[in-house]
């Protein structure tokens, strides 16, 4: 026979997602026929009363209590629901009652939770980390992971066993991608729209699909394939899988690559795929010259350039201030993206002017025994962050540096690069403010604002800081590199 | 005589400093007295003075009248349940923790931006609810905004009865045809208090459709809805969520829903789902419903005339 059971718990408040979780997890469990988790309203009592599940108990609550009510085939069945009812709402907070996030041991039980989800996302050390990504393919899932230190023979041999099944694999080190217009990792918020990026540099996905939200476009897809994709080794496993799928969506119009260049037969093999699509793309590989591309794709020389010609015009609108160095004449780029720092050397060269960098592109020069060069450093380069945060989500890093330019009277630009979004550090430009204090006279600084008004960091907001600390804030990063070739005597515009 | 409490401060104390304060949360700081923490969740608790919860949470959170944001996550710091605060000239102390408030930014959302022409809201409209129909949690209102959506449940069905008698009595607000009544008008007593989650669905509803009449400036009935929901007994709904209603109704809306109402409203429906998924778990999807269907109430009053 059946029996109804109420539990009130007085004046408690859990996080709605948590109250419908456990509301689920008590309706599927055995022998329960009926079962709700409501305040204990009189609209909700109503509600509990006609489903036949409101005892005596549920009818004392005030609208501030919380009711869990239920009906079960037996009692035995009841009394074993309502314990673990208890068990779950007397859970510690850290791990249910108040978190919004699910915590799940395993792949499979979190599966059994969310039962059509077919993405998992991978962090873990990255010594176990094809371990997981295997088992996720079993359950058929597709993986994005975010681990790093994943030797290449095992990235090779992961990505062809996914490919053989259908899955695409993302990564490893792949720290940005936005599937389903859910950001992962670190990316931004930008809205739901027709361009899709496949991109082998996450601050380079950031940067583009940055711009191209603020231009009013948006992304259907933004896939990730972590920063070795496009080596020989791997051949372009993943953005050869990431332009199937992007040419086969409907709601993908245009398709934006970005990469540092790949090796000649790479990039034949993936410009031959693009070759074979009635979609236009937008091809920017960072540095490359003289590509040969089919005719519905277009080269881009820079992120910005990339983001201008997915939307069909100009990202950004507002002409660059045109400012002059007084105090030094070289320039001292201090990014946490590594693309910015690749990005910043490449225009340099091309304006002519000596560049050194930490991670030199073509065309720059190594640090060691650069005299007289203008100088960019990728801060978030293994040399810097091993054993400690990424400067993009612990800025402290750049301290040191920033106060070292500020104090050399051979600089006259310091070139800086903000990133937001989710992961990021949560006021970036508060920060970089802090650190340059008030100045009177010195460097000029100059600096992009990676993310969107809708980040946690909303970016407007961010603005405001950097420009009230005396910061020039230029749309871009390519922006903010031509500001500082122009304000140290050269233009390439 | 306005009684200072001075909070001690020691070494283990620690110090957390509010960034941003919301209109009505810079009043609670004003005002020395005792309030208690009524909830902590993994990036925010709740704080009670009497009718009044201040939440107060970390950055990624959103800014909101009620809001005090702080560089801190709130499962970290040891807060529980029924824990005594004292509020000071300074600053708020909670045990060990102690929240200062001598150098926060006040926080209020912008100007409601223009509306574009009615066929474009309605395309946004239409968008949205397209979305909703599957994005939407299956709990809640979200979905029961959408026709092509088959109610499953009773409560779903009830939702969408709902909203339609809520739609129906904004026709008539909007047009004038209704002066403000002395007790909260069925359509929108029996939204209140209504549906799962923290803050009830149905008041969730209510707000954000306060919030798209405001957007709209449909003066008339934004008032109305706002003069209803003051007339509605405070035992209709949890205190918690009472205070929520007050707020809306006093014209004050928190960045996400603000966020979400401007986008709709000036057309952009990919930028109203995005700012909604940042509103709790359902809460968001309901709000939207609301504003949805004061949207549609709207839209029909203007084809009308």
């Amino acid at each position: 026979m059946s029996v109804v059971l109420n539990e009130v718990r007085r004046a408690t408040y859990f996080d709605s997602i948590v109250l419908m979780r456990i509301s689920r997890q008590v309706t599927q469990l055995t022998g329960v026929e009926e079962a709700g988790l409501m305040l204990g309203t009189p609209a909700n009592k109503d509600i509990l009363r006609d489903a036949g599940i409101l005892g005596p108990d549920g009818e004392t609550a005030e609208p501030g209590d919380l009711i869990l009510a239920l009906r079960a085939g037996d009692a035995a069945a009841g009394d074993a629901a309502i314990a673990e009812a208890r068990r779950l709402l007397d859970a510690p907070r850290e791990s249910a009652a108040s978190s919004a996030v699910n915590v799940f041991r395993t792949i499979r039980t979190a599966l059994r939770e969310l039962p059509d989800a077919n993405l998992a996302l991978i962090s873990v050390p990255g010594h176990f980390a094809v371990a997981e990504a295997r088992k996720a393919l079993d359950f058929g899932l597709h993986v994005m992971i975010f681990s790093d230190n994943v030797p290449i023979a095992e990235e090779v041999a992961i990505k062809r066993e996914a490919r053989e099944r259908g899955l695409m694999v993302m990564g490893p080190d792949c720290g940005t991608a936005i599937i389903g217009g859910v950001p992962l990792c670190f990316a931004n918020v930008v809205p739901r729209g027709d361009i899709g990026v496949i991109g082998a540099s996450g601050t380079g996905i950031q940067e583009v699909t940055c711009l191209i939200a603020r231009a009013g476009g948006g992304i259907s897809q933004a896939i990730g394939t972590g920063g070795r994709d496009l080596k020989a080794e791997v051949g372009a496993i993943t953005a050869l899988m990431a332009i199937d799928a992007l040419d086969a969506d409907p709601g993908t119009r245009h398709i934006v690559l970005i990469s540092k260049p790949p090796e000649a037969s790479v990039a034949r093999l993936v410009l031959d795929r693009v070759a074979r699509s009635a979609k236009p793309f937008t091809i920017c590989f960072l540095g490359a010259s003289d590509l040969a591309l089919p005719g519905n794709a277009r080269a881009a020389a820079t992120l910005r350039a990339a983001a201008d010609l997915s939307l069909g015009r100009a990202a950004s609108h507002a002409a660059a201030p045109l400012v002059r160095a007084e105090h030094g004449k070289l320039v001292r780029g201090l990014f946490a993206g590594g693309t910015f720092c690749s990005e910043a050397q490449i225009l340099f060269a091309r304006a002519g002017l000596p560049v050194a960098s930490n991670v030199p592109v073509p065309g720059a020069h190594a640090l060691a025994g650069a005299h007289d060069s203008h100088i960019m450093v990728d801060l978030g380069d293994d040399e810097f962050t091993r054993g400690r945060p990424h400067p993009m989500i612990e800025p402290a890093i750049r301290e040191r540096p920033i106060a070292a330019a500020l104090a050399d009277p051979a600089v006259g630009v310091i070139l800086l690069d903000v990133v937001l979004g989710y992961g990021a550090h949560p006021d970036p430009a508060g920060h970089l403010a802090g650190v340059l204090g008030i100045r009177n006279g010195g460097p000029l600084v100059i600096a992009s604002v990676t993310g969107t008004d809708g980040d946690p960091q909303p970016r407007d907001t961010q603005v405001q800081k950097l420009v009230e600390a005396g910061v020039i804030v230029a749309d871009s990063n390519a922006e903010a590199a031509e500001m500082a070739v122009m304000a140290v005597g050269k233009s390439e515009r | 005589m306005t009684l200072h409490v001075r909070a001690p401060v020691d070494r283990s104390t620690l110090v957390v400093p509010i960034l941003r304060a919301g209109v009505v949360a810079m009043e609670l700081c004003k005002v020395p007295g005792h309030a208690e923490v009524a909830a902590v969740f993994e990036r925010s608790f709740y704080l009670r003075a009497g009718d009044l919860f201040v939440c107060v949470g970390e950055p990624a959170i959103g800014n909101g009248p009620l809001t005090l944001i702080a560089q801190t996550r709130a499962a970290e710091i040891g807060l529980r349940p029924g824990q005594p605060a004292v509020i000071s000239a300074s600053g708020i102390a909670i045990g060990a923790v102690m929240l200062i408030y001598d150098r926060y930014e006040p926080w209020q959302p912008p100007r409601w931006r223009q509306t574009p022409c009615p066929s474009l809201l309605a395309q946004a409209r239409d968008a949205v609810v397209l979305r909703a129909a599957t994005e939407a949690p299956v709990e809640g209102f979200g979905r029961a905004v959408a026709d092509s959506y088959e109610p499953p449940t009773a409560f779903a069905r009830m939702a969408r009865k709902r909203l339609a008698r809520l739609q129906s009595w904004l026709v008539d607000t909007i047009e004038e045809r209704r002066a403000p009544a002395a007790s909260p008008p069925d359509p929108v007593r029996n939204l209140v208090g209504l549906g799962p989650g923290l803050t009830p669905s149905g008041d969730d509803v209510l707000i954000g459709a306060l919030a798209l009449l405001d957007a709209l400036a449909e003066r008339h009935a934004h008032a109305s809805l706002a003069h209803a929901l003051r007339q509605t007994p405070a035992g209709l709904t949890s205190p918690l969520s009472h205070c929520f209603l007050r707020t809306a109704a006093a014209g004050h809306v928190g960045e996400h829903l603000h966020a979400a109402v401007a986008s709709l409203v000036s057309g952009d429906a990919d930028g109203a789902v995005a700012a909604v998924r940042n509103i709790g778990h359902s809460s968001g999807w309901d709000m939207m419903a609301g504003a949805v269907t004061a949207l549609t109430a709207s839209i029909r009053v203007s084809k009308g005339a």
